[in-house]
C-alpha cells in the first residue's frame, strides 16, 4: 500500500510518496512559483538521479497533475500507474477545536476546514486548494487530514484559556491551540520506544527549534501545555516572531509610530525575534557564526533565545510538577550543538547533566546527549512530519475500509 | 477565475499606488505611460514608498524585491492586451481617458475587462468610444491604495453583470478590499460625500466659527475621523478638491458645490498642500506635519 503525503501552501506544494509496507520514501520533491510562468518542480526519487523542470502551472490542480505524472513517469517514475496510490495525507495547520485527531476527508470535514480559515487564512485555504487538487485528478482515492493542532486539543482548559472575557473564547473561540502538532506526537513516540518506557509513565518537554519554535509539555503521553498559542506567534523567541511580549507592548507601539493593524502584525512575525536583536539574520547558523567572531548583537540574540527556551522548560517541569525527559528536534534543535550546551547548562538544578561528547556527535538518528546518571534524560530525535501523516492516513484508509 | 496580470495606464500618484498593492498582492503588474522616464521616475517612487513601509515594518526587503520584480514598464498600450484587467489612472482628462479606451478596446480581446479610476468623469461616455462598452467599469480606489480597504465600483449605463460579478471578485478575492457598487454619478459616494463635507468646513471657516485647529479637531476626535477636514484636503490636495467641487457644482447645477472662496485663494497662490510643503498646515518631505 502506498501514501502520498502532501504539503500544499499558497505558491507551493511539497511531497512524498511512501510504501507503507516498510515505511519507505519512494520518491518527494516540490512543486514552487505555482501561479507563474515559471514554476519549478523538483522531483526525487529514491534510487534515481533528481530531476528538475520549469514550467507554467498556474493551479494547484495542474500542480498535482505534474507530480503525478512524474511519479508514473517511465524514465523517472517510481510506480507504473496512480492506481498504486491508495490514499492521499494532507498537512492542514489549523484544525480548530473540532480536530481532535486526523480525519477521513469528507464533504463535513471540507465545510469544517472551510470554517476554519478565519483562524488561520494564510494557510488553510492554501491546504483546501491542496485537497480540491487531488480531488479532481484522484476522484476515487479516499484523502485524509493531519492537522497540526489536533495534539495539543487534550490540553486542560488551565492550560488553554487565556484570562482575558469569556464571551471572547465562545464567540471567536481565542484560545491557546498550539502548533508542530505532528511533531510534537512524533519525537515523544520515539523518544519513548528510545528509552523502551511506555509514553504514559514519561514527564517530557519536547522542544521543537526550527524557523519557527515551540516547547511542549507532555504529560501521560498527551499534550499537557503548549508554548505556541491562537497564533504560531506566541511562546519563544523565534527567526523573525516575537514571541511572549506584554500584550500592552501593541497598542503603545501602535498609537507612538502610528501603525496600523497589519504594520505591526508584520512587525511582530516578520521584523523581530532573532533578525531584530542580532540586526544581522534570523537564521541560527549565522547568528553563532557572527557569535563566535564576537558580534555582541549575535550573542544578545543567542542569549535571549536559549534562556527562554530555558524558562519554558523549567516552567513546564513546574507545570507537570515533574520533568524526566527533555526533547530537542526540527532544524535548530536537531543540529546546534552550542543552543544545545547553553539550554541545558542552565538547567542543572533540575538535575541535567550534559555528555558534552555525546552532544558534539553529529548522527541522523535518535541518540541521547545526557550522561547515564542525569536525573534528567535528554534526547535529540529527527523530526519526521511527514512519515506520520503517511502512518496516520494509512491507519484511518485501513480503518475505514475493508482494505487489508 | 484567477488574475495573475493586470496592466496600470499612469503612473502618477494613484497608478503607483495600485501598482504597488497589486504587485504586494502577487499579481504581474504592466505598466504603460507616455514615455520611459515618466514610467523610470513613477517606479522610483513606488520604490520609496516600499522604502517607507519598511521601516514601519510592514515589508521585508525580500518582499520588496519581489513587489519590484512584478513590475514591468511596457512601451505601448496594445502590450496589454496579455492581462486580465486594465486599469486606466492618467489624470482627469476626458479626451485624454477616451484616446486610451479607443485604443485598448481595440488592442484587447473581449475578456479582458477596461476599467477607469476616474472619481469624477462619466464612465458611460468613456465607454461610448469602444466597441464593447459591457466590460467597460470603473475601479475608483482611495489615496493611500495600499491602506484604505475600500474601492467603489462604477457601474456605467452599459456595464454588463458580468464585469460587475468579475471585477468585485477581483476587489474583494485579490485585493482584499471591500468593493461597493456604485451607478455612474459625478463624485459617486465617496468624493460627493467628503468634497461636501470639507467645503462645509470651509464655511465655518469662513463665517469665523472656529479655527481651522478647532474645526480639525472637533471633527476628528468628535467623529472618530483620523483625519479632520482640512488635513484630510490637505492630504488629498486642494487643487484635486477644488476640480472636484467644479465638477460637481458643474454637473448637478446645486450652489452646495460651489467651492469656497479661500479654497480658490489657496489654489491660486499653490498652497495646495502635503504635495506643497503647505496648506491649511505646514508638512516636511515625508508628509509628517510639522
Amino acid at each position: 500500500m502506498k501514501v502520498l503525503v502532501i504539503n500544499a501552501g499558497s505558491s507551493s506544494l511539497k511531497y512524498q510518496l511512501y510504501n507503507m509496507m516498510d515505511e519507505s520514501v519512494l520518491a518527494s520533491g516540490r512543486v514552487e512559483r505555482i501561479g507563474m510562468d515559471s514554476s519549478i518542480v523538483t522531483h526525487e526519487p529514491a534510487d534515481k538521479p533528481e530531476v528538475k523542470n520549469v514550467s507554467e502551472i498556474l493551479e494547484h490542480t495542474t500542480a498535482v497533475r505534474r507530480v503525478l505524472d512524474l511519479l508514473t513517469d517511465a524514465k523517472h517514475g517510481v510506480i507504473s500507474s496512480i492506481n498504486e496510490i491508495h490514499a492521499v495525507g494532507h498537512r492542514v495547520v489549523h484544525g480548530g477545536e473540532t480536530f481532535k485527531q486526523s480525519a477521513l476527508v469528507t464533504n463535513d470535514v471540507k465545510v469544517e476546514i472551510r470554517k476554519l480559515f478565519d483562524l488561520a487564512p494564510l494557510h488553510n485555504p492554501a491546504h483546501m486548494m491542496g485537497i480540491l487538487a487531488v480531488e479532481e485528478n484522484m476522484p476515487d482515492i479516499p484523502q485524509v487530514v493531519v492537522f497540526d493542532t489536533a495534539f495539543h486539543q487534550t490540553m486542560p482548559q488551565q492550560s488553554y484559556l487565556y484570562a482575558i472575557p469569556m464571551v471572547l473564547y465562545r464567540r471567536h473561540k481565542v484560545r491557546r491551540y498550539g502548533f508542530h502538532g505532528t511533531s510534537h506526537a512524533y519525537v515523544s513516540d520515539q523518544a519513548a520506544k528510545f528509552l523502551n518506557k511506555p509514553l504514559e509513565s514519561l514527564s517530557m518537554v519536547s522542544c521543537h527549534i526550527g524557523n519557527g519554535a515551540s516547547c511542549t509539555a507532555i504529560k501521560d503521553g498527551k499534550s499537557f501545555d503548549t508554548s505556541m498559542g491562537m497564533t504560531p506567534l506566541e511562546g519563544l523567541m523565534m527567526g523573525t516572531r516575537s514571541g511572549d511580549l506584554d500584550p500592552a507592548v501593541v497598542p503603545y507601539v501602535m498609537n507612538k509610530e502610528d501603525l496600523s493593524v497589519s504594520e505591526v502584525n508584520s512587525m511582530l512575525n516578520k521584523h523581530s525575534g532573532l533578525q531584530a536583536i542580532s540586526g544581522l539574520s534570523s537564521d541560527m547558523r549565522e547568528i553563532t557564526d557572527a557569535m563566535n567572531e564576537g558580534d555582541k548583537n549575535a550573542k544578545l540574540a543567542f542569549d535571549m533565545y536559549t534562556y527562554r527556551i530555558r524558562k519554558y522548560v523549567g516552567a513546564y517541569a513546574a507545570a507537570m510538577n515533574g520533568l524526566d525527559t527533555i526533547i530537542f528536534t526540527a532544524g535548530v534543535g536537531e543540529n546546534s550543538v552550542v543552543l544545545r550546551k547553553a539550554v541545558c547548562e542552565g538547567l542543572t538544578f533540575l538535575g541535567v547533566e550534559l555528555d558534552e561528547e555525546r552532544n558534539s556527535e553529529r548522527s541522523k538518528v535518535t541518540r541521547r546527549i545526557s550522561t547515564d546518571s542525569s536525573r534528567i534524560t535528554v534526547l535529540v530525535v529527527p523530526t519526521n512530519e511527514e512519515l506520520l501523516i503517511a502512518r496516520d492516513t494509512y491507519a484511518i484508509i485501513r480503518e475505514s475500509s475493508d482494505y487489508n | 477565475m484567477t488574475v495573475r496580470k493586470a496592466g496600470v495606464i499612469g503612473i502618477g500618484t494613484m497608478g503607483q499606488g495600485i501598482a504597488e498593492m497589486l504587485a504586494f498582492k502577487g499579481l504581474d503588474v504592466y505598466l504603460v505611460d507616455q514615455c520611459a522616464d515618466k514610467l523610470a521616475a513613477g517606479i522610483s517612487q513606488i520604490e520609496l514608498s516600499l522604502d517607507k513601509q519598511i521601516e514601519k515594518w510592514a515589508l521585508t526587503q525580500a518582499e520588496k524585491k519581489q513587489v519590484l520584480n512584478r513590475l514591468h514598464p511596457l512601451e505601448r498600450i496594445e502590450e496589454l492586451a496579455q492581462c486580465e484587467f486594465v486599469i486606466e489612472t492618467v489624470t482627469e482628462d476626458l479626451e485624454a481617458k477616451k484616446e486610451i479606451f479607443e485604443k485598448l478596446d481595440r488592442a484587447c480581446g473581449p475578456e479582458v475587462i477596461l476599467a477607469s479610476n476616474t472619481s469624477t468623469l462619466s464612465l458611460t461616455e468613456l465607454a461610448s468610444v469602444t466597441a464593447r462598452p459591457e466590460r467597460v467599469i470603473g475601479m475608483h480606489f482611495v489615496y493611500p491604495v495600499y491602506k484604505i480597504d475600500l474601492v467603489e465600483i462604477v457601474r456605467g449605463l452599459q456595464t454588463s453583470d458580468a464585469t460587475f460579478e468579475r471585477t468585485k471578485q477581483f476587489i474583494e478575492v485579490v485585493t482584499n478590499k471591500k468593493g461597493v457598487m456604485v451607478f455612474e454619478s459625478p463624485g459617486f459616494v465617496t468624493t460627493r460625500l467628503i468634497c461636501l463635507f470639507i467645503n462645509e468646513a470651509l464655511h465655518v471657516l469662513e463665517e469665523g466659527v472656529a479655527s481651522v485647529e478647532d474645526i480639525d479637531s472637533a471633527m476628528r476626535i468628535g467623529y472618530s475621523f483620523q483625519h479632520g477636514p482640512f488635513e484630510m484636503a490637505d492630504r488629498f490636495g486642494l487643487d484635486s478638491v477644488l476640480a472636484a467641487l467644479e465638477r460637481m457644482f458643474r454637473e448637478y447645477g446645486e450652489l452646495k458645490y460651489r467651492p469656497s472662496i479661500v479654497l480658490k485663494k489657496m489654489v491660486r497662490a499653490g498652497h495646495l498642500g502635503v504635495k506643497t510643503g503647505i496648506g491649511f498646515f505646514k508638512y516636511d518631505k515625508d508628509g509628517d506635519r510639522t
